[in-house]
C-alpha cells in the first residue's frame, strides 16, 4: 500500500510515457509464453514509469510485481489500458486512494474486450484488405506469366506498420489522456461500429475479387447422350451446362462450400488442407488413357478437353 | 475471437506428416547434396533465409513490423526473391503462399499454422526446386505447419524467463525485470528458429529439387496435382477470412466483388476493385447511419 506524500506532485513527462509506449511497442510479444502471455512484457513497458514515480525500494518491488501478472491484448488496440494504467499510476504515487485492485481490475477487465475489438480491427479487417491488395498486385494474373509486381509487397508493407504504429500510438494516448473513462467512452461511441462494417464491405468486395483471381477449378466430364434415333453427342459438365450459367461459377461455388464447411460445419482447416490435397491428386490422376485430356480436374481451362458438343 | 484451434486427431497427423518429411529430409538430403552437381541454395543464402525467419518473429522491427509485416508470406517472398536474385518471381510465390493465410488470426497464444516459415522457408524451397506459384502453395502449406512446433516450443519454454523476472522484481531489479522480457526469450528463439531453417533450407534444396525432376519423369499427375491443389487451397485461405466478414447485411458485396472482377477481367485490378469498395463502403455506412438516426427519432 502506498502512503501519501508530501512534497512536489510527480508528474510524468511526455516523453516518460512515449519511451513506455515504444518499450511495449517493441517488446509486447519478446517473451511470450502459455503461463503470462504478455505479463513480463507490460511489466518491461511500465519500467520508465516506475523509474520516474517511486523512489522507495518497497514501492519499486511492489510494482514490479503488480505489472507482472497474466496479461494479453491485442497489442495495438490494446494501448489504451497501458495508457489509462500509467494515468493511474501517476495519480497513485501522487497519494490518491488507488490501490493494487483498481489498477489491476482495469487491466484484467479491459484486456478481454479490447483483445476481441482490437484483433477484429487489426488482424481480422487491416490486415487481410490490405493483403489481399499486395498479393493481388505482386501475384499479377495467373492468367499472364511474369504480370507480378513486387510493388505489392513494398505497398503492403509501408501501409500496414505504419497505420498499425498510427493506430497504436493514436490508442495509447487517448488511454493516457482520457483515462478508463475516456476509453469507455470510445468503446460505446457508434463510431467503431461503422467503421467495421465500413470494412466488411471493402473486405467482402476484395475477398470477391480475389476468388475470381486464384480459385481455380476446372472440371472436365464428358458423357455421350443419346438424342434419340441411335445418334448419340458429347455433353461436357464446365462447357455445355455450368459455363452458359456464369464463367467461373465453379470456383464461386467451391468458395463457398468451404466457407460453409469452415464457418457452419466447423470442420479443421487442416483437414481441409489434407482432403483438398488428396482431392487434386485424385483428380490429376490419368484414368482414362486420353492423350489430349490427361485428367478431369485442372487448374486452367484446357479447350482441347473441352471439345464444341457435335451437332 | 474465435480461437483457430484444429482438432487433436488433424493437428497429430499434419506433425506426424512434417515431421516424417523433416526426416527423410534430413537423411536424404546430406546423400543428394553429395551426388548432384551443385547445391541449390548457397549457405550464405540459406542463412540469409534463416535471419530473415528469426527477424519475422521478433521485436526488433518497432514490434509491427515482424508480425504485421515479414511474418507475411507476401513481404518474406520479396525478400527470398532478392536472395536467391528474383524479386519478381519471389514476390509471386510469396503472395500466392500467403492466399492460404489471408484469414490467419492468432488469438490468446494459439496459431492453426505458422506464415512465417511457409513464406521464408518455402518460398526459397520453391525457387530452388524451380516450382511455380501455385504448386509452391502446396508446399508452401506442408513447410508451414512445422511452424507451430517452433512456436509452441518457444511458448512452453518462455514460461521460464517469466520466473526470472519475478526473481528480479523480489530484488526491485527494473533493469533485470526488462531484461528477463527481452535479452534471454531472443537468444532462445534465434538457436530454436534461426537453425533448423537455414538447415531446412540448406539441405532441403536439393531434396525438393531432385524430388520435382524425379517426379517430372517417373509420375507427373503428381506435378499436375500439386497446380491443380494451388488454384483449390486459395479458398481455405479466403473462406477463413470469410468465417468473420461474410455475414449480415454487407454479404451481397462479396458477390458483387466476384462479378466485377468476372466481368471486367482484366480490365481492372485488385486496386481498382479496392477503390469501387471503400465507394460502397462509404454509401453503406452514411445510408445505415441516417436509417438508424430516423429509427432513433421515430
Amino acid at each position: 500500500m502506498t502512503t501519501p506524500e508530501m512534497g512536489a506532485e510527480k508528474k510524468l513527462a511526455r516523453s516518460d510515457v512515449q519511451r513506455s509506449f515504444w518499450l511495449w511497442t517493441f517488446f509486447s510479444h519478446a517473451n511470450y509464453n502459455y503461463e503470462r502471455l504478455q505479463g513480463t512484457a507490460f511489466a518491461q513497458a511500465m519500467t520508465p514509469i516506475i523509474r520516474k514515480l517511486y523512489k522507495d525500494p518497497e514501492e519499486i518491488k511492489a510494482a514490479l510485481k503488480r505489472h507482472l501478472v497474466f496479461f494479453n491484448t491485442e497489442p495495438n488496440v490494446g494501448g489504451v489500458i497501458h495508457g489509462a494504467v500509467i494515468a493511474m499510476e501517476e495519480q497513485r504515487a501522487n497519494g490518491a486512494d488507488i490501490d493494487d485492485d483498481a489498477i489491476n481490475s482495469v487491466k484484467s477487465g479491459l484486456m478481454g474486450p479490447l483483445a476481441g475489438i482490437g484483433d477484429s480491427i487489426s488482424q481480422g479487417t487491416i490486415t487481410p484488405i490490405l493483403l489481399s491488395i499486395g498479393i493481388g498486385l505482386a501475384a499479377g494474373n495467373p492468367n499472364v506469366i511474369g504480370d507480378g509486381n513486387p510493388l505489392g509487397s513494398i505497398l503492403y508493407f509501408v501501409l500496414e506498420v505504419g497505420i498499425m504504429l498510427g493506430l497504436a500510438y493514436f490508442m495509447w494516448m487517448q488511454g493516457y489522456d482520457r483515462g478508463r473513462e475516456g476509453v469507455m467512452t470510445i468503446l460505446r461511441s457508434g463510431l467503431l461500429d461503422k467503421v467495421l462494417t465500413g470494412a466488411g464491405v471493402l473486405g467482402n468486395m476484395v475477398m470477391g475479387a480475389l476468388t475470381y483471381q486464384f480459385v481455380h477449378v476446372f472440371l472436365t466430364l464428358n458423357f455421350k447422350i443419346d438424342v434419340g434415333g441411335g445418334n448419340q453427342t458429347d455433353f461436357d459438365v464446365t462447357g455445355d451446362l455450368l459455363n452458359p450459367i456464369l464463367p467461373g461459377l465453379l470456383p464461386l461455388v467451391f468458395t463457398l462450400l468451404t466457407w460453409w464447411l469452415l464457418a457452419r460445419r466447423r470442420v479443421s482447416p487442416i483437414w481441409l488442407l489434407v482432403i483438398y490435397v488428396v482431392i487434386a491428386m485424385v483428380g490429376a490422376f490419368q484414368f482414362i488413357d486420353n492423350p489430349n485430356c490427361p485428367s478431369i480436374l485442372h487448374e486452367f481451362f484446357q479447350p482441347e478437353c473441352n471439345p464444341a458438343p457435335a451437332a | 475471437m474465435q480461437r483457430l484451434t484444429a482438432t487433436p486427431l488433424a493437428t497429430r497427423v499434419a506433425f506426424l506428416v512434417t515431421a516424417g518429411l523433416f526426416g527423410v529430409l534430413l537423411f536424404a538430403g546430406p546423400a543428394l547434396a553429395a551426388d548432384g552437381d551443385s547445391p541449390k541454395a548457397g549457405l550464405i543464402q540459406a542463412a540469409l533465409v534463416g535471419l530473415g525467419y528469426y527477424f519475422s518473429n521478433s521485436p526488433w522491427i518497432a514490434g509491427n513490423g515482424g508480425f504485421f509485416g515479414l511474418y507475411r508470406p507476401l513481404v518474406a517472398g520479396f525478400i527470398v526473391g532478392i536472395i536467391f536474385g528474383d524479386p519478381v518471381k519471389g514476390a509471386e510465390i510469396g503472395a500466392a503462399i500467403n492466399l492460404l493465410y489471408i484469414g490467419f488470426i492468432s488469438a490468446g497464444g494459439s496459431i492453426p499454422a505458422d506464415p512465417s516459415v511457409a513464406g521464408w522457408v518455402g518460398t526459397a524451397l520453391a525457387m530452388a526446386g524451380g516450382l511455380d506459384a501455385a504448386s509452391a502453395i502446396t508446399l508452401g502449406t506442408a513447410v508451414g505447419l512445422l511452424g507451430t512446433i517452433i512456436f509452441f516450443t518457444r511458448m512452453s519454454v518462455d514460461a521460464a524467463f517469466a520466473h526470472r523476472a519475478d526473481a528480479f522484481a523480489e530484488k526491485g531489479d527494473i533493469g533485470g525485470v526488462s531484461r528477463a522480457n527481452w535479452v534471454w526469450p531472443q537468444i532462445f528463439l534465434f538457436i530454436i528458429s534461426f537453425f533448423p531453417a537455414t538447415i531446412a533450407v540448406y539441405l532441403g534444396a536439393n531434396v525438393v529439387g531432385d524430388a520435382i525432376t524425379w517426379l517430372g519423369t517417373n509420375a507427373p499427375w503428381v506435378l499436375r496435382g500439386f497446380q491443380i491443389a494451388g488454384g483449390l487451397l486459395p479458398a481455405i485461405g479466403i473462406a477463413m477470412n470469410m468465417r468473420f466478414i461474410f455475414r449480415g447485411s454487407v454479404m451481397p458485396y462479396y458477390f458483387i466483388g466476384y462479378i466485377l472482377a468476372v466481368t471486367a477481367g482484366s480490365g481492372i485490378n485488385i486496386v481498382g476493385i479496392a477503390i469501387v469498395g471503400a465507394a460502397l463502403a462509404w454509401i453503406h455506412v452514411s445510408l445505415m447511419g441516417s436509417r438508424a438516426m430516423q429509427a432513433r427519432e421515430a
